[in-house]
């Protein structure tokens, strides 16, 4: 058990390796047994996983340069265990629902890699190595979109590259910083994240790191206006390249929010709630807009996955357990949501090969079990109470409504405007007249597809009916969080903001 | 007792899983069956809870697991059984039942017919959790289920193509059920900002925790709670400006609007308002507010109801009115009349709808009333029993509209709203007009459906013998007033009528004249051969015919500009400012490289020179920044 | 008196003579001599420290540059014929085969 992290995050590279020396015809085989014996350790991860400690679990400690305070830490706590156990069972089910054919044997093995930077970022404890892994999982992806994409490919892979690489190196930069001005407040220098959580900054210096740290995050979210790499980035790439994509690695930017800007500069956060959150909304009305005007079904579903992120940001600032615990859970839920619906685009993708609207009208008749799953998944889209959709978006709305009621109704439009395209979507390509002819004998998903596609419809609506296996770890680290915030806040504003956002009966 | 609390629930549940199973396999017709029996269970199982409840004070609570826990906030799966959900249970499974028994017979010739009951039962557990939950965010899982079911029966023939507004006012079904969900979504977002006006100051969204609190706030909290759930509820039972989607919504099959669209879905508002009652009580403002709307409803869409000539239309119009009366009674205060009017309406209107789905069924579809007339002669059951529920709807003695529907006039008359009270009395005229106007129309004078070659028939005895308890009860239901008064009134707060007997005989007086000269005016009228023709000129039938334009200018104010800004939102502003941006700052840098390139000339004493240029630079440097001097 | 000012100032000289011929010769065998002209000036340079702060590292890296101007001639003139031979001119800017 004491080394589970380590064989988490390293198994499926060793892996990755060895498949090179795999015969083509059981790369698959093999890739799915990796895959799914990856998930099994993150399940045994959760089951040892202690709810009730909020702190760093399973660490796991090696100096690699002590001069420099730079070490190989990990260890996992309630905000990032799941993200763990999401990443490996999206991966899983990615691997079981591929459908390219092209050099499977070298996208198996970038997956496998990417797996273990995915698994990496949400592990390490340590600066460096959280950097390590954030880069690292550019490469395969830049090989996946570059390599499998449609007609824009390098263009898209590039654009993505090379956006999300320059804020990381501003982030890179804060991160030195940082580990300079705590070698001059305590005479050593550390990368270490918890020690860095225990650090008090002057507010001007917290302003600062948090704006080279946000710049980081928020290309990776992406937030507005940094968004525009993720339409082509999905548009482009392959199915399996956007689940991993919308599912996974834009909770990385989310998830540095929590790790890093929440705790570490909390006056900076809380000073900063107004513009962030200005932003968020403006990622939540302005691209569900554009998430509507689109033609192109994938590009609804991307310029979604934007919207909903600004739902996560509003409810990660919303600077109490409800809305970052709902943040969480939303980041979960929109993991598996949107990687589900890039799955069943991928699907009709497939069998048409095009992703027009247009081409689409009266889809249900032909393929029932499509359209059926295609619809639950809408619905928890949209945020249907018990499906998965709507724990994390209500908790995170609800949050947020403590800082700012008429905030809160503006991110709320969401709730409106997502069920506006989504049900255009749905009804664009699943209702109306069979009108194209070359869909009238299109088969339906086959055993393989179900496969994938039900394991997630049954984790969508069991997190919806009983979200609470997973919300009592994240609410237990999440609250110890704002203890420590509340206790390093130097600022009174912060302070007394953080104290006063519980419930509190205000009898006249 | 907790028994029979999780049988009523997860009966149609099962019913509902159980036709899934069969959901994409042809017509089954014991799917309908066990739809039908687990219904049957669930009523039963509501009924021996409504004894028991009545008979011991008791009120029945059960708790299945915690739903969310996060900070202070605990949701649990919590059921409660008082009077007034156990009113709502028995309502809403009886008819739910009786509708599952005539669906049987109305879509046997569907080839969705399994998939129908699947969605059907699924509403009737969504309405249940509804009306049984003991919390807010419980009540707001039913308040979202039911919509959903909603979008799924509304939409249910989704295979017919977009039309034009002037061909099907409703434009398709998918078009509709896409209408209702999304206002309804509106009205939630209201609902949830209640919600959490509600949790942050009470930390609670249990019923009990939170109504035994809510007299400590000051009264602008308690403002805007009711507020903000008022318009939750306006968007379930569609209140003005609200109110499109219902008529849109008949689109779906007959009973679906029988069932969802006039007897339960549409009265969860109300349900919802006189739930909340120790939070409207503190704010008569706001229940006045309520009560005005309510009222302006009730005759604003009766007047669409005079004119239209779609059968389905004008019963959803109705029903529309009728909501606004008991918003009318909820936000005067009068609870429990509320309620009574929500029960023995949900018995007529919905027999009404299964009545409209005899025609249809006669008419093959047809659904304009001026193709039909003297159907009375083949469908004489259908036709009595419509006639009963129109005399119920109009109000007249002894059916049970008049319990129900007078008492409302008379809460109005006695707290002094005498406004109010004059526009319940004027709608209760249309009202009784326009019912009359439907049933001259479909059963009585010429028959004009030969001309267009229909073949009208009576429907199966099965589907008559399902309406059969509504129209019994349609009759009977107003007998149990005092009974169910004394009943609810256990909960919900006493009405005190102030006024003397003198007035209360002159305002049924009044209230029934009214009535009878509509009917009397309708039946005189369209035994004649009905309106000339030259009224269809007037701006005032125009008006009301298009729905007053409000379809319309919704459309051009704000689906027709969203549309647009939407276009100009993704070509304009994401592709051409914000991407441009980024791809402008990216050109530069490759710009400046390409430039510069050309210093690499591949020319050594070109190469040479620069470097000398850069070493003399760099000895500059030293012997400026030098450090020793 | 010839001080150490005298030694460095003729290194100088030579060194600027080298760089003007690296600079402004075309002809790759002119470049050489250049080069070994700025090797040479170095080696001045150095053996005059070495003299005047007795110290023999000075003289030792003199000896070192010679060694190591000797082997870069003979590889240098070795590849510098081998380029004749294929293009028959040694001129420099023929040799642009690497420009960006």
């Amino acid at each position: 058990m004491d080394y589970i992290l380590s064989l988490l995050v390293f198994f499926p590279a060793v892996a990755a390796v060895l498949g090179f020396i795999v015969d083509r015809d059981n790369i698959k085989v093999y890739a799915i047994t990796v895959a799914a014996i990856e998930f099994v350790i993150s399940l045994i991860l959760w089951m040892a996983y202690d709810p009730t400690n909020p702190g760093f679990q399973f660490t796991e400690y090696l100096p690699l340069v002590p001069a420099y305070g730079i070490n190989y830490y990990l260890g996992v706590d309630g905000i990032s265990l799941f993200l763990v156990v999401l990443s490996t069972f999206i991966t899983l089910i990615g691997f079981i629902s591929l459908t390219v054919e092209d050099n499977l044997k070298n996208m198996l093995i970038s997956l496998l890699f990417l797996e273990m930077t995915m698994v990496g970022v949400f592990v390490a404890l340590d600066a460096v190595l959280f950097y390590i892994f954030w880069e690292l999982s550019l490469v395969p992806m830049l090989y996946i979109i570059g390599y499998w994409g449609s007609e824009l490919r390098i263009y898209a892979a590039i654009k993505f590259f090379l956006y999300t690489f320059f804020g990381s190196l501003i982030m890179l930069v804060g991160m030195l910083f940082l580990a300079y001005l705590y070698y001059m407040a305590t005479g050593t220098i550390s990368f270490s994240i918890p020690d860095w959580h225990r650090l008090v900054l002057p507010f001007d210096y917290q302003v600062w790191l948090f704006l080279a740290f946000f710049l980081g995050m928020a290309i990776k979210v992406p937030m507005f206006p940094f968004h525009t790499w993720l339409p082509y980035a999905h548009g482009q790439a392959p199915t399996i390249g956007s689940v991993i994509l919308a599912a996974v690695l834009l909770k990385m930017g989310t998830y540095g929010f929590v790790r890093f800007s929440l705790p570490i500069f909390p006056d900076a956060s809380i000073a900063l709630i107004t513009p962030i959150a200005f932003l968020a909304i403006i990622m939540v009305i302005y691209t569900a807009m554009v998430a509507y005007a689109q033609e192109d079904m994938k590009q609804v579903i991307a310029y979604s996955s934007i919207s909903h992120m600004g739902v996560i940001i509003l409810g990660t600032f919303a600077m109490n357990v409800e809305g970052i615990a709902g943040s969480i859970f939303l980041m979960i839920s929109h993991g598996i949501v949107s990687g589900a619906l890039f799955m069943l685009v991928g699907n009709i993708y497939d069998r048409r090969h095009t992703k027009l609207l247009s081409e689409f009208g009266g889809l249900a008749k032909v393929m029932p079990k499509y359209a059926t799953i295609f619809g639950i998944m809408v619905m928890a889209s949209v945020g249907l109470p018990l499906t998965i959709g709507f724990v994390g978006e209500f908790l995170s709305l609800m949050g947020f409504y403590k800082i700012s009621p008429s905030m809160t109704f503006l991110g709320g439009m969401s709730i409106i405007l997502g069920a506006v395209y989504m049900l255009r979507l749905y009804k664009t390509t699943f209702f109306g007249p069979l009108t194209n002819e070359k869909n009238r004998n299109l088969p339906d998903l086959d055993g393989k597809e179900l496969t994938s596609l039900i394991a997630l419809t049954a984790v969508v609506i069991w997190l919806g009916i009983n979200p609470n296996p997973v919300l009592k770890p994240i609410n237990n680290s999440v609250e110890s969080m704002l203890e420590l915030m509340e206790k390093k806040a130097v600022t009174k504003e912060a302070r007394e903001l953080l104290h006063a956002n519980t419930v509190k009966l205000e009898a006249k | 007792m907790e028994k029979y609390l999780y049988i009523t629930l997860f009966a149609p549940l099962v019913g509902s899983l159980f036709a899934a199973m069969f959901g994409m396999k042809p017509k089954k017709l014991f799917v309908g069956i066990v739809a039908s029996l687990l219904l049957f269970i669930s009523f039963i199982s509501a009924v021996i809870l409504l004894v028991h409840v009545a008979s011991t004070d008791e009120v029945v609570k059960a708790q299945l697991f915690d739903w969310i826990t996060v900070g202070s906030l605990n949701i649990p799966f919590g059921f409660v059984a008082d009077p007034v959900s156990t009113v709502m249970m028995v309502t809403v499974t009886l008819v739910s039942m009786l509708v599952h028994i005539y669906s049987i017979g109305y879509m046997e010739h569907d080839e969705g017919f399994n998939r129908f009951f699947s969605y059907l039962s699924a509403f009737v557990f969504s309405m249940l959790v509804l009306v049984m939950s003991d919390n807010f965010a419980g009540l707001f899982i039913g308040w979202e289920g039911v919509g959903l079911c909603s979008w799924l029966l509304i939409g249910f023939w989704y295979h017919k193509p977009d039309l034009s507004r002037d061909q099907n006012p409703s434009i398709s079904p998918a078009w509709a059920a896409n209408e209702a969900f999304i206002m309804n979504r509106i009205a939630d977002l209201g609902m949830l900002i209640g919600l959490f006006i509600i949790y942050w100051h009470i930390g609670s969204l249990q019923y009990d925790v939170v109504f035994s609190h809510v007299n400590l706030f000051d009264i602008s909290i308690i403002t805007m709670m009711g507020i903000f759930l008022f318009i939750g509820a306006m968007g379930k039972s569609a209140q003005f400006p609200l109110h499109t989607w219902l008529a849109d919504a008949m689109e779906g099959p007959t009973p679906v609007s029988a069932l969802i669209h006039a007897a339960t879905m549409v009265t969860a508002g109300v349900y919802l308002v006189v739930r909340s009652f120790p939070i409207y009580s503190q704010i008569p403002e706001i229940g006045l507010w309520i009560a005005t709307l309510g009222a302006f409803v009730a005759v604003f869409a009766a007047s669409m109801a005079l004119v239209n000539t779609d059968l389905k239309r004008i019963i959803a119009y109705s029903t529309l009115s009728q909501l606004g009366y008991m918003f009318v009674a909820a936000g005067l205060g009068a609870y429990w009349v509320a309620l009574f009017h929500l029960m023995t309406h949900a018995f007529f209107k919905a027999l009404l709808f299964l009545g409209a789905g005899n025609v249809m069924h006669a008419m093959d579809d047809e659904l304009n009333i001026f193709k039909m007339g003297g159907l009375y002669k083949v469908m004489k059951w259908t036709a009595a029993m419509m006639i009963i529920a129109s005399l119920a709807l109009a109000g007249i003695y002894p059916f049970a509209g008049f319990f129900s529907k007078d008492k409302i006039l008379e809460v109005a008359f006695d707290s002094h709203h005498y406004i109010l009270w004059f526009m319940l009395w004027v709608g209760a005229g249309m009202t009784a007009f326009y019912s009359f106007r439907l049933i001259m129309l479909v059963f009585f004078g010429e028959e004009r459906y030969k001309k267009y070659g229909f073949h009208p028939h009576e429907a199966p005895w099965y589907m008559l013998a399902a309406m059969a308890p509504l129209a019994l009860l349609a009759i009977v239901a107003g007998f149990f007033e005092h009974s169910f008064e004394e009943f609810v009134t256990t909960l919900l707060p006493e009405y005190h009528f102030h006024m003397e007997g003198i007035t209360k005989v002159a305002l049924i007086g009044l209230t029934t004249l009214i009535a009878l000269s509509g009917i009397g005016l309708a039946v005189y009228k369209y035994s004649k051969g009905g309106f000339s023709e030259k009224w269809k000129e007037n701006p005032i039938y125009k008006l009301l015919y298009n729905q007053y334009y409000i379809p319309q200018l919704y459309d051009k104010l704000f689906a027709q500009p969203y549309r647009e800004l939407s276009q100009i939102a993704w070509k304009e502003l994401d592709l051409r400012l914000v991407d441009a941006t980024v791809d402008f700052i990216a050109g530069i840098i490759y710009a400046t490289g390409f430039k510069s390139r050309v210093v690499q000339s591949g020319n050594l004493s070109k190469m040479l020179r620069w470097m000398v240029i850069g070493l003399l630079i760099l000895l500059v440097l030293v012997v400026l920044y030098s450090p020793v001097r | 008196m010839i001080t150490l000012n005298h030694y460095l100032v003729l290194a100088a000289i030579l060194f600027s003579i080298s760089l003007v011929g690296i600079l402004r010769r075309k002809n790759l065998l002119m470049l050489f001599f250049a080069t070994e002209i700025a090797l040479n000036a170095v080696n001045i340079a150095l053996a005059a420290f070495s003299k005047f702060y007795h110290d023999l590292t000075g003289q030792l890296f003199a000896f070192f540059i010679i060694a190591i101007a000797a082997s870069e001639v003979a590889v240098g003139l070795g590849l510098l014929i081998i380029w004749y031979k294929r293009t028959g001119n040694i001129d420099l800017d023929t040799l642009q085969s690497m420009n960006g």
